[in-house]
């Protein structure tokens, strides 16, 4: 038996262990929408108890960088500070103090504790796209600039965590070059007409 | 090549409730040990992974919204087409039977792709919503895709243990006499 619910997600009722892992759905007691509930052996396992730093006992024994009334178990395997078990933080087999976790997760070092990027090829994609926009293609020559200064200034930038090519960041920088180009081919024409008196 | 660090599970989906309002767009993806939820918002994705050994049940609910796609797009195809059929003029004709079609692609498509449903995904400590799963085909997809990883993760489900046998009572003696 678990002490774990499954609650209808219509009407919040929990559901009965007569309902879980069956082929099709079940009327909720709760509401009658149609639900079916999948569960596995975690919904089964006893919560985990928490860990305590255990105290230091005697003069001169290790203690926790963090905590120095706690005994040290181990170092943090980036600074090799001491850590009580109350400070060791596993992640992917490694044991991390809190600072280099959450440096790690900060600067970006860890990968599997990102969770945020910034798409910059949709920004640039969307900028040299918006310049075809009416109101938008009169100021177009500062929309492929800030387009193409994104494209150099974010060439080396990851893209998203599931993107595998970068033709929508490139066809987007082509897009602005081309649009700037043009201002620029028109700005040099209005020159030359403007010198030789509009002639 | 380099090996795919990620195998995307479902379709783009538009949050529920805020398509008009916000572009926010989600999806799911396989990782090595874990679930990706990518929700794309104008110009950034967020990440939240469920690990296959967290992972304690996944909720079906059924919705109408197939039947509510089904109403709205056959009432246009059904109004046009016979608006169509009924106009005497070559290009209204065109006009109302091109855009009768228009109607009529998503009708099927939503008939085909079979019941709606919602989904959400459950762990000790979170129950988060999948809008990315919002077919019962695409959700049984999923969770068939899903059941061995898990299984791999998490081992068996425990099974109870059967409660000890109390011994037969002895029957009673005869009565003497």
């Amino acid at each position: 038996m678990s002490t774990a619910s499954v609650q209808c997600p219509k009407c919040k009722t929990t559901l009965p262990d007569s309902a879980f892992n069956l082929p099709d759905f079940l009327p909720c007691p709760g509401c009658g929408s149609g639900v079916a509930v999948t569960v596995y052996p975690a919904f089964f396992r006893p919560p985990e108890s928490g860990r305590t730093g255990e105290l230091v006992m005697s003069e001169g024994e290790a203690s926790c960088f963090y905590h120095p009334q706690k005994k040290a178990t181990l170092p943090c395997e980036v600074c090799g500070r001491f850590v009580c078990a109350l400070c060791d933080c596993v992640h992917d087999g490694k044991h991390l103090c809190p600072t280099c976790l959450e440096t790690g997760r900060t600067k970006g070092k860890i990968k599997s504790l990102e969770n945020t990027r910034t798409r910059y090829d949709n920004m640039i994609f969307g900028l040299a796209v918006l310049a075809f926009v009416p109101p938008i293609i009169y100021i177009s020559f500062f929309t492929s600039a800030a387009a193409l200064f994104l494209m150099i200034r974010h060439r080396k930038s990851p893209l998203g965590l599931t993107q595998r090519s970068r033709v929508k960041f490139y066809v987007g920088g082509i897009i602005a070059l081309l649009q700037f180009l043009g201002w620029l081919a028109l700005g040099t024409w209005l020159i030359a007409r403007i010198s030789n008196g509009w002639k | 090549m380099a090996e795919k660090e990620y195998i995307k599970l479902t379709p783009v989906r538009q949050r529920r409730g805020v398509a008009i309002i916000t572009t926010s767009r989600s999806n799911l993806w396989l990782g090595k040990d874990h679930l990706l939820a990518v929700d794309t918002e104008s110009y950034t994705e967020s990440y939240k992974r469920f690990y296959f050994r967290d992972i304690q049940a996944i909720v079906l609910r059924k919705t109408h919204r197939r039947l509510i796609i089904a109403i709205i797009t056959g009432f246009f195809t059904v109004g046009l087409g016979a608006l169509a059929a009924a106009i005497n003029d070559t290009g209204a004709h065109w006009f109302f039977g091109i855009f009768a079609g228009l109607f009529a692609v998503p009708f099927i498509a939503n008939l085909a792709y079979g019941p709606t449903c919602a989904c959400q995904l459950k762990t000790a400590v979170q129950t988060e919503d999948v809008p990315s799963i919002s077919r019962v085909k695409r959700a049984r997809k999923v969770l068939a895709r899903l059941a061995p990883l898990i299984a791999a993760a998490q081992g068996q489900v425990p099974t109870p243990e059967p409660a000890p046998i109390a011994p037969a009572p002895a029957p009673a003696p005869p009565a003497a006499g």
